[in-house]
Order: structure tokens, then sequence, then C-alpha cells
């Protein structure tokens, strides 16, 4: 038996104290809820302040440990080491998995506290009760895992310096990101448990109706938009650090992040009918339970290192563990469903295609087979080796090829749908509504014949992204027209804006992925080679070493102006190479530069790859047009309904409305 | 303006969009430069030692030698993408193909996306025709002996 | 009106699809193991076959070609002077060089081919420091590498005196095991 350092002590007693409190938690609430004995309540909310406190101490505890290099502990031995900087070594706390799984559980434990807190006056309802004993059996089974199959706090035998220690993976050691991209992410992964907690609260009571829905939708709109930013981060990341010049590889474990934004995308789009027309109520509630699942089998393809990626924590025995739960929690909300389901159906029907009811259900469709597509690429390496039993691999060309036509589809559904008013429109409405965006679109298209682009598909994009670009300013003018300010905030205002901040990431991903121009130059010192209208001159290339690494750096100057150092090192502890591109950023396009592998600079050569990539600054303007009209569409917009009111109260129009209508 | 808005303005707009769209699609963006053809067999790829990457995106020493292989055999023999690609996944193993084939098995990830959004487009048209048909109802008489009736009795 | 459109009974038909698919796809994920490293004789598409050619210079700035080793078994080693795995395996390479150098005529014959892009004064610091005096041979556009299919270095390849592919070894290998391997091939060598 190894001996347990204080840290491990006090570690697994946080664990075991949460876990506890979680489990008696649920149990409380639930028999509280079932015999309708409302003293049981009481200990509620003792439980949830027991389950927070313990994970926030587990996790001081870790941090102390990776802080202190307290090699008693096995996780520490795996992701520390004694030369590793500050910033790099707090963050290794989520650089694998077990510490991963200890983020999850902090802020879950956050999530569930803040639901008891806020709710704490209803908890005899049987709606909020259901939904706080789901968020607290979640809770109970994170800190399951990290006591059991991945316990961060384990025992290690005394270091062995040769073979531990080494601090965590060097691409998780060179870039502040790593400081923001997990924790943002897990913030929105973990944030969609709640709405689902209330989904599942919900088919459980058979009240789809009043109240929960407002109340799911600010969650589940905190939680997507911190998923979209952390997947947006994740790309940026990606584009620094990676040394191939783009944001996005459809690797397994990005498209494990992908997956619940589109389900959650769709959801925040789909809950709008349900709002205003008390429809598609089966759809959110499976939407939700979809998102959800597709956390847990995301964190499972992660995890369990049956799919191969850069990304994957692939070394514990968590797989089977995470399997079982995807399995429970698609087994009962499907059995919740069979059995609710039809209940629950709206009696009402969406009249006519060609309204805003019938975009967001083709919206529903677009985006659930957009989910489907990218799951089934994803696990088809896993279905075939079963079958015949040999190993394939499904890249970027296939999720290429199919992504492309979908988000031509969206790209025009987010065009027309803001103009369709709700329940029917005719010909001529649509005509007279559709007309300035489409004459937008039109321009952009011709605007970018004009600067050279070819290829249908790029520029069918233009043209639509054009459209949909106008579709929302159109929006947003009419609302500024009658609201003033206050035109710029709320559901549908504040969705615009998103819409544009989407719009210009998918013309700037459509741009780069086009029209970008790569070229290889080895280059002996103070030579110039030109490419692509401008002039690179290596002014310097020289070595430098790092206490935890090796590397070649070159200097160079673009257009004879500042020079840009792209750098590749090699951590000498892990034999792996990570580049450090030199990026130049500029409205019309980055200028990418690499150095690659072959340089020498005892002889002062550089070998130097530079891409020009048109419009990449686009991607993050967008990224940021996202969040801030996602702050903005929180916001309550003029109609705000009280919980209680009923979910097809009628509008007080004025005349004013009616003209405009 | 208003004229403008009706069909003439549509029809003009579409004529526009279709013209633009044909210039732009068969604009002649010059043959394909060496480094061009090399992302594309490259991005085709796997890295062989690398969790999925592919030999395009990989920093890897062997990946950087098979693009190397790839720009000499696309510059100097007349190799076609396919022939390339053929000799790389052979001296490797077939894990090596990103793309996965269009014959037997592996064609269901192919073929099961496109029958989904077939099913989901014929789904989507008879719902919607379904709801419009039930929609478009006509009022029976007694519908409107009942809507007198109560006209009458609450002016 | 609305009373007639019958509620039907629609949410169990497509849970029990979805039931499917998801089980079908739980099955599938149940099944799969997690990859493990490979390492140990391992499957080349070059076993039985003409080794293909190597020709190329030394660090001592000689020729070598590969077809000029027939009539000897030929043991060629891939390596990367920053490979830990390499550093590591580097001993058993001289003390299997010793060995065979000691059985006369009929040892077999070690070399060294680098990687693309390997930094040439690295790997010569590397020799120098450590012994080892077999002929250390260069690839500076990786395409002996390629042709081999060499993933992971270090990889170890045996090359019987017809210059036929023996034998493939992934991973770092030590002295007792490689010499094994050689003799095993030419004890089952038939001459052509």
């Amino acid at each position: 038996m190894l001996a347990e350092g204080l840290n491990g002590v006090l570690g697994h007693s946080a664990l075991i104290i949460g876990f506890a409190a979680s489990l008696f938690g649920a149990m409380a609430l639930a028999s509280a809820t079932v015999l309708k004995n409302p003293r049981l309540l009481r200990t509620v909310q003792a439980y949830g302040t027991l389950a927070l406190v313990s994970a926030v101490v587990a996790v001081i505890v870790m941090e102390r440990a990776l802080i202190t290099r307290d090699w008693s502990l096995s996780y520490v031995q795996k992701v520390g080491s004694n030369n590793t900087p500050t910033l790099y070594n707090v963050t290794a706390l989520w650089s694998a998995l077990e510490g991963s799984i200890l983020l999850w559980l902090l802020l879950l434990a956050i999530y569930s506290y803040v639901i008891m807190r806020r709710y704490r006056k209803r908890l005899a309802d049987p709606l909020v009760a259901w939904a706080l004993v789901v968020m607290f059996l979640v809770s109970a089974f994170f800190f399951f895992l990290a006591l059991g199959p991945t316990d961060a706090f384990l025992a290690a035998a005394p270091p062995d310096f040769m073979r531990c220690c080494r601090g965590p993976n060097p691409l998780l050691q060179n870039h502040v990101l790593v400081l923001f991209h997990p924790p943002i992410l897990y913030l929105g992964f973990v944030g969609f448990t709640v709405p689902f907690a209330f989904a599942i609260a919900a088919l459980i009571t058979g009240r789809v109706g009043e109240g929960w829905l407002v109340e799911t939708r600010r969650w589940a709109l905190f939680a997507w938009g911190f998923l979209t930013l952390g997947i947006l981060l994740g790309g940026w990341w990606s584009y620094e650090v990676l040394g191939w010049g783009g944001v996005w590889a459809w690797d397994p474990v990005e498209n494990a992040s992908l997956l619940p934004w589109l389900t959650g995308t769709a959801y925040i789009h789909s809950v709008m009918v349900q709002e205003r027309r008390g429809m598609l109520r089966v759809w959110n509630l499976s939407l939700l339970v979809a998102t959800f699942s597709l956390t847990i089998l995301g964190t499972f393809l992660t995890r369990s290192g049956v799919i191969n990626s850069v990304h994957a924590f692939s070394d514990g025995e968590i797989g089977p563990y995470l399997l079982g739960a995807f399995g429970v929690i698609v087994a009962v909300s499907l059995a919740l469903i069979a059995w609710r389901g039809d209940q629950l159906r709206s009696p009402g029907a969406i009249d006519s295609a060609a309204s805003r009811e019938g975009a967001f259900l083709a919206n529903n469709a677009v985006f659930t087979l957009f989910a489907f597509v990218v799951l089934l690429g994803t696990v088809f390496p896993l279905i075939v080796e079963a079958k015949d039993d040999r190993k394939i691999a499904v890249g970027s060309p296939f999720f290429d090829t199919m992504a492309r036509p979908i988000g031509l589809v969206l790209l025009f559904l987010m065009a027309v749908a803001p103009a369709l008013p709700w329940r029917k429109a005719s010909g001529e409405l649509l005509r007279d509504r559709l007309f300035w965006p489409a004459w937008c679109g039109a321009g952009t298209l011709a605007l970018s014949v004009l600067l050279g682009g070819d290829g249908f598909a790029p520029l069918l994009a233009f043209g639509l992204a054009g459209f949909a670009a106008g579709a929302a300013v159109r929006q947003l003018v009419l609302a500024t027209r009658r609201q003033g300010v206050r035109g710029l905030v709320g559901r549908t205002n504040g969705g615009m804006i998103v819409h544009l901040g989407v719009i210009l990431v998918a013309v700037a991903l459509a741009a780069s992925n086009s029209y970008t121009r790569a070229g290889e130059f080895t280059v002996a010192k103070g030579e110039t080679v030109s490419f692509a209208g401008h002039t690179f001159t290596l002014i310097d290339i020289d070595e430098f070493t790092t206490s935890r690494s090796v590397g070649i750096r070159a200097q160079v100057s673009i257009d004879g102006g500042q020079a840009y150092a792209p750098a590749i090192s090699k951590y000498t502890a892990f034999g792996i190479d990570v580049a450090t591109p030199s990026v130049r950023s500029g409205f019309a396009n980055d200028i990418y530069l690499t150095l690659e592998a072959g340089s020498q600079p005892s002889s002062g050569v550089a070998k130097l790859k530079i891409f020009i990539k048109p419009m990449v600054l686009w991607m993050w303007v967008g990224g940021g047009l996202m969040g801030f009209g996602t702050l903005l569409a929180a916001f309550p917009g003029r109609h705000r309904r009280k919980p209680t009111d009923p979910v097809s109260a009628p509008i007080n129009l004025t005349s004013e409305d009616v003209a405009h209508v | 303006m208003k004229q403008l808005k009706g069909w003439p303005g549509w029809v003009l707009l579409v004529m526009v969009v279709a013209g633009l769209l044909a210039f732009g699609t068969t604009r002649d963006a010059g043959a394909r430069t060496p480094e061009e053809r090399v992302e594309e067999i490259s991005k085709q790829l796997a890295c062989p030692v690398c969790d999925g990457e592919s030999v395009y995106e990989s920093r890897n020493t062997q990946s950087a030698s098979i693009r190397t292989e790839i720009k000499a055999q696309a510059t100097t023999t007349d190799a076609t993408d396919d022939e390339i690609i053929a000799y790389i996944v052979q001296n490797f193993d077939a894990r090596t193909q990103l793309v996965p084939k269009a014959t037997g098995f592996e064609s269901l990830v192919w073929v099961l996306p496109s029958a989904s959004f077939v099913c989901a487009a014929v789904g989507l048209f008879f719902v919607f025709r379904r709801w419009r048909l039930a929609a478009d109802l006509v009022p029976t008489d007694d519908d409107r002996v009942l809507v007198e009736a109560e006209l009458k009795a609450d002016p | 009106m609305s009373d007639e459109i019958s509620r039907r009974r629609i949410a169990p038909i497509v849970v029990l699809v979805v039931a499917a698919v998801l089980g079908g796809l739980f099955w599938v994920l149940a099944g799969s193991e997690a990859e493990n490293d490979t390492s140990g004789v391992i499957n080349s598409h070059l076993l039985g076959r003409t080794a293909p050619s190597v020709r190329s210079t030394t660090l001592d700035d000689e020729s070598f070609d590969l077809a000029r080793r027939k009539g000897s078994w030929v043991v060629l080693n891939f390596f990367n002077s920053t490979c830990v795995p390499c550093i590591a395996e580097h001993p058993e390479l001289v003390a299997f060089a010793e060995q065979q150098a000691a059985l006369g005529p009929g040892g077999a014959e070690l070399y060294t081919i680098l990687q693309f892009g390997d930094r040439i004064d690295s790997v010569r610091a590397f020799f120098d420091e450590r012994d080892g005096d077999w002929p250390v041979v260069r690839d500076d556009d990786g395409g002996i590498n390629v042709s081999f299919g060499v993933a992971q270095v270090p990889e170890t390849f045996i090359i019987d005196p017809d210059g036929v592919v023996r034998l493939r070894w992934a991973g770092p290998i030590d002295a007792e095991t490689l010499a094994t391997l050689v003799q095993q091939q030419r004890d089952a060598y038939a001459p052509r």
C-alpha cells in the first residue's frame, strides 16, 4: 500500500463527502417529492452546499499539489514537472484525464448549487424538485468517476524522473489560450445539464407549458454561448499553434464538441416556436435530451481511447462507465418520451411551410441531419472495424463534402426566416420583404466576382451570406425604427446580431478554404523571395534553448517591414515537435509563416512555408459579434412575459405596430 | 418601386445572379500549381503515426517526408493523383487513406446521410401537406349555423 | 375540427427507431478496444519482396547503395537523433554490432538510416559521443523512409543476402532479441 500524502487524503475525503452529499441530496429530494413530505426538503440545501464545498476543496487541493510539486500523487507525476512555468502548471489541472474530470465536477457542482439557490423557495414544486434530483444524480456520477475509475488523488510510488514528471503535453504548454479554452468549453458542456434536467422533470411531471420553458431557455442560451465561444477559441488556438494554417480539422474530439452545439442551436431556435405558438414541444424536449447525451457521448469518445485523436486523453478505464452512463441516460429519456410524448404534443398544427414555424421546423431537421452526419463520420471507423476487423480513417474530405451543402441550406434559411411571418406567408409578402436582402446578396456576389472569386460553392456561399446579412440588417433596422436602442436587444434582435456573426464566420471559412495560397521556399540568410505580391526576406535564423525545448527560430521581414519570427521547437522530454507560426493579420488576408523541418541554422538556410489566407480575421470578429449578440439576446425584449403567463398570451399591438406588420 | 418589387424585379434578380454565378464558375483560375496539387493529395492521406491528422496538417517528420515524396512524384513523373495516393497507401497501411471508398460497406458513410436527407425532405413535405390540407377545411353549414347563433346572442 | 385529428401514437414508433439505431451504436462502441502501441514484429508490405532501392551518402560522405550489399545479411535501423526511444536503444545496437563483427564474414551488417530534417551536426555529435562506427546513411528527402513505410522511429528491418526483406520490427529493440531474430532468419534462409 502506498502511503498517501496529505493532499491525497484531503482530496479523497472531499470527493467522498461530495459523492455522499450528492447522492443523499438526490434521495432526500426524490423522497420528499414522491412522498409529498416537505419536511425532507430542509436537508436538501445543506447537501447541495456540501457538494459544492467538496468539489471546490478537491480542486484547490489538486492545484496546491501541482504548484508545490507534490510527487506523492500519481496525477502530479503525470502532468507536473520541475521546469513548467507557473501558468502552465496551473492549467495542467485540466491537461489530462483525471484533472479534467475534476474541472467538470467543479462546474457541475457550481451549476447545481446555483439552481438550488435560485429555486430554493420552489423546491416543493415537483418540476423543480425533479430537475434538481437529476442534477444531483449527475453530480454523484462524476464524483464517483473522480473517486474510482479516474482517481485523481491516486498515490504514487516515489518519482522515477527518467520516466515521469515531464509536464503536460507540449501543445498545452506554449500558448496562453490553454487557460481559457477548456474552462469556457466546459462551462458550455456542463451548462447543458441544466436544461436537460428541466426537460426530464417536464417529462416526468407532464408539465411543458408555463414556467419551465422560459427558465430553461435562458440556461440553454447561457450554456450555448459559452460552448460557441469555447469552440471558436479552440479554432483560434489551432490556428495559432498547429502550424498548418487551419482552424478546424474535423478531428473526433472537435466533432465531439460540435455535436451538442448543433442540437443546442436547433433547440434555441425551436423553443421560440414553443413560446409563441406552443408547438414543437416534444421536438424541444428531444433536442435537450440529445444535447446532453451528446456531451456524455463526446466525453466517452474523447476519453476512452477508442478513437485516435491528437486531443484524446486515452489512458483510463473510464470508457465503460461513460458508455454505461450514456446508455442509461438515453434509455431513461427515450422511455419517458415514449410514455409521455404523445400526451405532450400540441394539438395545433403548422399552417404552412412558408411560415416562421415552418422555417424553424426545417431548421430542426437540417441541424439534426448535420449532427447525424458528423456523428456517423466520427464513429464510422469503429463500425467498419467491428464488422470487417480492419481499420479505416474518415477525415476532412468526407466532412467537408457533407458540410458544404448543409451550410448553404442553413445560410438560405438564415436569409429567409427573419422575413417570414408567423402562421402563413403570401407570395407577395415574401417578394416585398425579401427584395432588398436579395439584392444585397446579388451585390455581394457581384463584389466577390469582381474581386476575383471563382468556384461555384464559394460564390454561392458569398451570395447567400449577403442575402442572409441583408435579412438580418433589415430586421434590425425595422426594430430600431420602432423601438430605438431597445430594438437591438431581446431574443429576435440579439439573434440577428448573432446571425451577422455567424455570416461573417461562414464567409471567412468559405474564403479561407477556397482561396488560400501556399508556397514553400528554401531561403538563405539575407535572401528575398516573392510570393503572391509580397516579398519575404530572411533576416536571421538561429537556435534557442529553453529549459523544456530546443528550437530553431527565423526572423522574416515581410515587404521590408517588421520582422516576424516563426519557430519550431522540439520538447526534449517528449520528442514532439511544436511549431510556432507567426501571423501578420490584416483585414483582407493573413500572412501566415511557418518554419518547416529541414531548416539548418548552421548553414543559415530556412525552409519557410508561407500561407496567404484570406479573411481569417473576419472569423474572430464574427465570433466576437456572436458573443455580443448572445448577451443582447439574453436581455428581456419588450414583450416580456412572467413565468406564470400562459404560453400563447395575446400581444397588445398598438396601431403603429399594425401598420408595420 | 412597387412594380420593381413584383415579378419583374425578381426575374431581373434571378437573371443577374445566374449570370454572375455562371461567369464566376467558369472563370479559369489557372492550372494547379505543384503546391496546390501536393496540398490536395496530402489532404486525402492520414499521417501514419499521428492520431488522425492528415499528412497536410501534420508537422511530424514522416508527414514531411511524405509531402516531399508526393511533390517529387507530382513534378518529376506523370503519375496521376490517384496513383500517388495508391503508392503511399501501399507503403504504409490502408488506414492512411482518409477518404472512405465509394464501394462496399464503406460506401454506407456516403449513402446514409444522402438517404437521411431524402427521407427528411420527403417527410417534411408530407407533414406540411397534411397540415395544409387540415388547415384548408371549408366551414360546413353546421358551423355557419353555430356562428350565427352565437353572433345573434352576443352582438 | 381539432377533436377529429386523432392523437396518433407516433412517439413510441419514433422512439423505437431511434433506440434501435442508438442500440447499434452502443454495441459497436462497447466492443471497441483502445488501441495499444504496437511494437515488436509487425507486418510490412515489403515482406518477402525485394527491398526498395536505397542510394544515398553516408555521414562520412561516402556513397551507399543497398543493392551492392547483396551477399550479406543487412540490418537497417531507422533513427532520429531526438527520438527518446532511439537514444535509449543505441547501446543495444552497439552491442549487436560488436557481436555480429565477432561472427566474421557471416555476420550481419548494420546501417542506420536517418530521417528527413534531422540535424546533421546533432547526429554527428551523437555518434561521436557514443560508440557506434557503422555507416550512417542520410535520407535528405525522406524518400527511403517513405519507400520502407516507416511510421514511427525506431524501426528495424532485416534483409537477406538476396536483397529480400524478411522482418520488420517496430519500436526499440535490444541486442539479444535482434541477434536471435537474425539467427532465426539465417536458419530459415534458402539461397536462391
